[in-house]
């Protein structure tokens, strides 16, 4: 049930509907009824791992409660250690089981042993990535006396479950969504609103760019040994902007659903594509998940490493990266496009440009040509290895890259598809590029509350529905709900 | 050692390590407020304070920290702590 479909429009209107209208009065009723709906939602995708995010919920919440109350420093860090054993255990098996069985036979076929390990057939539980990640995040903080766990299951189960965010993110934090299940929310209609126009931008740069880009992209990845070079760079930078305006897509789309239901939610993505520097842009990209893994990765990490200096941080900087590759999938592709991302910080540390004032972009109509330079570069820097996310080997992706290395790069480029596709696709990425650009100081793409003429802002809503109605690509599934 | 002598020199190591001298140090002061305070330049802060008043953080100390006021006051503590236990005990 994919936030772009009528099955999810119809469920959500009921169950806001229901949520608001009857199930208000009380909060302990109204929680139960959003726990309900979670369910439900996640059944609709698959019911075959229903009990194992109940049972988790379950186990977590237990733990919570059990390490707050113990003393007695080593059964906390064993009870801790419980929790991290259950939560990543379950992701390793879920998520990594049969890379490591690949993995390990290959490297024995390598001196010439052959192991006749079988894989397993193993379905990936939908969401497993984002809420073991809510758990363990909640009980480090309990650990770290950061926060108290609660002693209400429907508040906790419904904090794992949380179906706006379920399936991608943003991963929120207890410290943040808790407090907010704790106490009565008020419908607010001007919050309202500017959820349902945050929803309408997140869904327009979901079928309309992403699905769009989607179509140019196949036609290029799946062609690339018969195209020239340039066509290749274009493939780059469709599948670039492809999983920017799905992934930001998505999170305008879980932030909007979740506002309409009285929740203020993380913000996921912060304008990425005008960072001026690669630190800049993790900043910006993905951010509930780069926090996380800042929090309970980077920072433990570089405390370890701290006495040795630049070479300390780029090693932290480094398995910080490689591990947010691999938390993306189970292929040595996203390890090495962690590995890359880590790697394109080492300049930065090295001529200590890292701690350097950050370069704002100010409120100025254009940018200058020095923070253009900077964001088609980073922007580059990034395109270049998003190649990897989208080749299935690692051979796949070179072969990619030495395609684009070739003479054929100053040839026009060339595109096995109808002309009236790739148009409309540059057209539409060129406008929301310009009203990102535009906006970029607000929450949101479409946050114009400052419009003060109602029939100004109603056209924009119907043009971008017209646009939404007449130029929807192909129904692509999220990018992010595979991981 | 004073507080304010402490907030003073805490002061002198984030200029010289975020190369800006463009805020004022309070307690309330958060790493939102200064320009270049990052989870990157974190660390490099955190060792440079360990080193300059010759003391050990735990991480569980800095997890704990909320603004600039907590790391004056732990730097306090630890100071007053090494007086009263000298190294090795």
């Amino acid at each position: 049930m994919v936030f772009n479909s009528l099955k999810f429009a119809a469920f959500f209107v009921v169950f806001f509907l229901l949520y608001w209208l009857i199930f208000n009065r009380n909060n302990k009723i109204q929680n139960l009824f959003f726990l309900l709906g979670s369910y439900v939602f996640y059944c609709w995708w698959d019911w075959r791992f229903l009990a194992l995010i109940i049972g988790s919920s379950l186990v977590n919440y237990l733990l919570g409660i059990y390490i707050d109350k113990s003393e007695n420093e080593k059964r906390r860090k064993f009870l801790v250690l419980l929790g991290l054993i259950q939560g990543l255990g379950g992701l390793l098996f879920f998520k990594y089981f049969n890379f490591f069985i690949d993995t390990f036979i290959s490297a024995f076929s390598l001196i010439n042993i052959n192991l006749s390990i079988h894989t397993l057939n193993i379905i990936l539980p939908l969401g497993i990535s984002f809420y073991t990640f809510r758990a363990i995040s909640y009980l480090l903080d309990i650990d770290s006396g950061k926060i108290k766990p609660t002693t209400d299951w429907v508040i906790f189960f419904s904090y794992i479950a949380f179906f706006p965010c379920l399936t991608a993110g943003p991963i929120d934090r207890a410290k943040s969504l808790i407090p907010q299940l704790e106490k009565k929310r008020v419908f607010d209609y001007s919050h309202a609103t500017d959820a349902m126009r945050q929803i309408l931008w997140g869904l327009f740069k979901k079928v309309v760019i992403a699905d769009n880009c989607a179509t140019c992209t196949n036609a290029i990845f799946e062609n690339y040994k018969t195209l020239p070079a340039s066509s290749l760079l274009f493939g780059a930078f469709y599948f670039a902007i492809q999983i920017y305006s799905d992934f930001s897509g998505y999170s305008d789309m879980a932030i909007g659903f979740s506002r309409l239901l009285g929740f203020n939610v993380t913000k996921n993505f912060n304008f990425p594509i005008f960072a001026q520097n690669i630190s800049e842009f993790w900043q910006k990209w993905h951010i509930s998940l780069t926090s996380w893994m800042t929090d309970y990765v980077f920072t433990p990490l570089s405390f370890i490493f701290r006495t040795s200096g630049k070479s300390g941080l780029i090693l932290s900087i480094l398995i910080n990266f490689i591990l947010i590759g691999l938390w993306h999938g189970s292929n040595w592709t996203f390890i090495l496009f962690g590995f890359l991302q880590g790697c394109y910080f080492i300049p930065l540390v090295l001529n200590g440009t890292l701690n350097r004032k950050r370069v704002k972009e100010g409120t100025h109509l254009l940018p200058s040509f020095n923070e253009f330079l900077r964001m088609a570069g980073t922007f580059t820097l990034v395109m270049l290895t998003v190649v990897l996310f989208r080749s299935e080997t690692i051979g796949q992706a070179f072969s990619y890259y030495q395609a684009i290395i070739s003479t054929s790069l100053l040839s026009a480029p060339k595109i096995p598809l109808d002309k009236a596709v790739k148009i409309v696709t540059i057209i539409f990425i060129i406008i929301m590029i310009i009203v990102e650009w535009l906006q970029r100081d607000k929450e949101h793409g479409l946050d114009i509350e400052n419009i003060k003429n109602s029939f100004l802002r109603l056209s924009i809503y119907y043009t971008i529905i017209a646009v939404i109605l007449i130029f929807a690509g192909q129904k692509v599934t999220f990018i992010y709900a595979q991981f | 050692m004073e507080r304010n002598e402490i907030k003073k020199e805490v002061k002198i190591i984030f200029v010289s390590v975020l190369k800006n001298n463009n805020f004022e140090i309070s307690d309330e002061l958060t790493a939102n407020d200064v320009d270049g305070w990052d989870s990157l330049s974190h660390m490099v802060i955190v060792t440079e304070v360990e080193k300059h008043f010759d003391i050990k953080f735990k991480l569980k100390d800095l997890n704990k920290l909320n603004n600039i006021g907590n790391l004056i006051d732990l730097v306090a503590l630890k100071t007053e702590q090494k007086l009263i236990l000298p190294d090795g005990l």
